[in-house]
């Protein structure tokens, strides 16, 4: 049907409005491997030297980019491990257990998982320097992995409602506890779905910016995020080529992961979920 | 059966943990903040008792008596009975007696004039510098620019120095340094012209951004749906970028675009414009910037839940109605936009509250800026409590921002309750213990 109208006409509008977006990543990618040309659009010779930062600091005051790299590689992976393994357990006991003040929990997981969760970042700066945990690392990746569980445990909650209640039914008759039809029949079936909630989880983390920024704004818990961002607050020097080309290391696992996992993330995203 | 439900607990236990220490803790505690006066000043912890010069100014506006003023001032160093027996313990009678036939009952403002007083003896000399200073502080009846642990320790003081009782607890509430519970940053954010312009602004930007989201989502997930797949796929992604790339570097793209050596400054220059900064020159930019920031990330949402709902449109409607001559916007305007009310729904309830809480994006590209025309009520509450170029900090206050918010925040996610099936979503698990 779609051969009765011409095309070319939405083709032109879309890529008009498209335009912008376009332009900004093309020349992402272009300015981060040429030389500055300041004044001109036409990119300079092919270098490497807007990557400089990786074997030398920018300034003296700055942190290592490795090590900044690192923090956040913690930072990512360890909020993708405790949201993934704790989604993991409450999603299955929300879904599928008979339990007192089940209605209770479901009514506050989906309160929770429309809750604003940035309104709350004053409170829990103080709570951390109560606690003590402030700039450090460990608070921060508490405090993201707690604002994101009940997301978590919403997606998760979704792949178990779609296992067949027949595959526990026959495992209860064979005799298995709960717990054991839990860890050895129904764990498998949801698989896809961990894997992706961690891939989310992990996404997540290694783009947050606000926390890292509040709650541990020193050097040493220092993420990529606040590191580039830091760089472009600096009004002294202004470098594009160097930023962008901070900005292609710090993409780089996101584009990755976007390609290899597109299809799971729209899917995610189209649930109806954070955003 | 109970069994079970101690499984079920128990795997909800962790969950539940760290959603009450992190989540709810902050709700509540976000209340309380508000009504507290904490600031970098006061600490977030017990506070000291000090009284200096401009909390002696303060009471003094607030109608303290002149004598008690008076006695505050000069109760410096005084040489009395009780500092003369100290005195006598340390550098002997015959020095104490000496110092009280020479000064006795004198009154020092200074600890220089004191110490030179203490010169004065000549029987009883005390030689050393370290000594004199020790012999000075025995004398010591101020109050003022001293810190005290405790409220006691400070009443004694107050006591001491035969201030009237009637003004104790005036000079006592000035004095604290730590934080106290008030009731005026709800106040002041009532009567602040600028909290007026906050909410104007904030209206300003959900209303704009909102509108640009929808609208614009729904054009890209039509016009998505009639091209072929694969040129469909490119411009999907085009536009599901902005929502998986970090915000930062997704704004620096932003700043480069828009910046006076960046890419609309040097196209312009090209037909004479002199170079600026698009983003920041006019407030009237900043807001099309800002739009445009959020509007670009938030269409991908819509995008992406309206056209998996346009694909759920039975085709046979849409080759029914090609059959009967009906244009491409005719099909859009009379079957897809019909199906897809309870998306643009939900888009539209989700993306209000987000947006009304969100300030990521603003505090990365103009941060509230040029002046503050683009400061919004969610980012006025973090620069007042977390960030701000003044560099006193007022949690209080801040908090008081952020808990409006946050009561808007529970509300709305109440009303989510209604939206999903919940009567469905609770029903009974199907293997009874």
């Amino acid at each position: 049907m779609r051969h009765n109208f011409r095309t070319w006409p939405l083709l032109l509008i879309l890529s008009l409005v498209s335009l912008p977006l376009i332009i900004m990543y093309v020349f992402q990618v272009v300015d981060s491997f040429t030389a500055p040309k300041p004044g001109s659009l036409i990119p300079g010779a092919v270098t490497f030297e807007n990557f400089r930062f990786l074997w030398e600091t920018p300034d003296p005051g700055r942190s290592s980019i490795w090590q900044v790299t690192f923090n956040t590689f913690v930072f990512a992976t360890s909020v993708a491990v405790i949201i993934t393994s704790i989604s993991m357990t409450a999603a299955y006991a929300l879904s599928r257990l008979n339990f007192p003040a089940r209605g209770f929990f479901l009514g506050g997981l989906i309160v929770l998982h429309g809750f604003p969760t940035v309104t709350l970042i004053i409170a829990i700066f103080l709570i951390l320097q109560f606690l003590g945990l402030y700039d450090s690392l460990f608070g921060v990746i508490l405090v993201k992995s707690a604002l994101e569980l009940p997301f978590g445990i919403w997606i998760m909650k979704g792949f178990y409602d779609t296992v067949p209640w027949e595959i526990e039914m026959a495992g209860v008759q064979d005799g298995a506890s709960r717990f054991t039809v839990w860890r050895r029949l129904v764990l498998p079936q949801v698989q896809p779905g961990l894997s992706a909630l961690f891939v989310l989880a992990f996404l997540l983390g290694w783009s947050e910016f606000v926390l890292p920024l509040v709650l541990a704004p020193g050097s040493d818990a220092q993420v990529l995020s606040t590191y580039l961002a830091a760089l472009i607050a600096d009004d002294s020097k202004l470098d594009f080529s160097l930023y962008k080309a901070v900005g292609m290391f710090y993409a780089l696992p996101v584009i990755f992961i976007y390609l290899v996992f597109q299809k799971k993330l729209m899917n995610i995203y189209g649930g109806g979920t954070k955003g | 059966m109970k069994r079970i439900n101690w499984l079920g607990l128990g795997l909800l236990a962790p969950a539940f943990c760290i959603v009450i220490f992190f989540f709810l803790a902050p709700v509540i505690l976000t209340g309380f903040f508000a009504f507290t006066n904490m600031s970098t000043s006061t600490g977030v912890t017990g506070g000291e008792y000090v009284l200096n010069q401009t909390g002696l100014r303060a009471i003094e506006d607030k109608g303290l008596p002149e004598a008690t003023l008076k006695q505050l001032k000069n109760a410096g160093y005084r040489v009395d009975a009780k500092g003369l027996a100290a005195m006598a313990e340390q550098f002997g009678e015959n020095a104490a007696a000496e110092f009280a036939e020479l000064h006795g009952d004198a009154l020092f403002t200074s600890r220089r004039d004191m110490e030179r007083a203490l010169k004065d003896l000549r029987a009883n000399q005390i030689r050393s510098t370290r000594d004199r200073k020790a012999a000075a502080e025995l004398f010591k009846r101020s109050v003022l620019n001293e810190r005290f642990a405790t409220e006691d320790e400070f009443r004694a003081v107050l006591i001491e120095a035969n201030i009237n009782p009637a003004d104790h607890d005036a000079i006592v509430m000035q004095a604290y340094s730590g934080w106290v519970w008030t009731k005026e940053n709800i106040e002041l954010i009532f009567t602040l012209p600028s909290s007026l312009r906050y909410a104007m602004n904030t209206l300003m930007y959900v209303g704009l951004t909102l509108s640009f989201n929808v609208l614009f989502g729904l054009f890209l997930a039509i016009s998505i749906f009639y091209l072929p797949p694969r040129t469909s796929a490119i411009f999907s992604t085009i536009w599901f970028l902005p929502r998986v790339l970090p915000p930062v570097l997704y704004v620096l793209m932003w700043k480069w675009f828009t910046w006076d050596t960046g890419f609309i400054a040097t196209t312009l220059s090209w037909v004479g414009v002199a170079p600026k900064n698009w983003m920041l020159d006019t407030s009237t930019h900043a807001w099309v910037v800002i739009v445009l920031i959020n509007g670009f990330v938030g269409a991908s949402l819509g995008m992406i839940l309206f056209s998996s709902a346009i694909k759920a449109i039975p085709t046979s409607m849409l080759h029914a109605s090609e059959v009967d001559g009906a244009s491409r916007i005719q099909q859009a305007r009379y079957i897809i936009l019909p199906q897809l009310r309870w998306p643009i729904l939900f888009v539209t309830s989700y993306q209000t509250l987000s947006l009304l809480t969100s300030f990521e994006y603003i505090l990365l590209s103009t941060d509230g800026g040029p002046g503050r025309a683009t400061e919004v009520w969610s980012l006025a509450a973090f620069h007042t409590a977390l960030n701000n170029y003044g560099g006193n900090l007022q949690y209080g206050l801040g908090a008081a921002f952020a808990m409006l918010l946050v009561i808007i925040g529970i509300i709305a996610s109440l009303t989510y309750l209604r939206f999903f099936n919940f009567r469905e979503m609770i029903a009974k698990p199907r293997i009874e213990g």
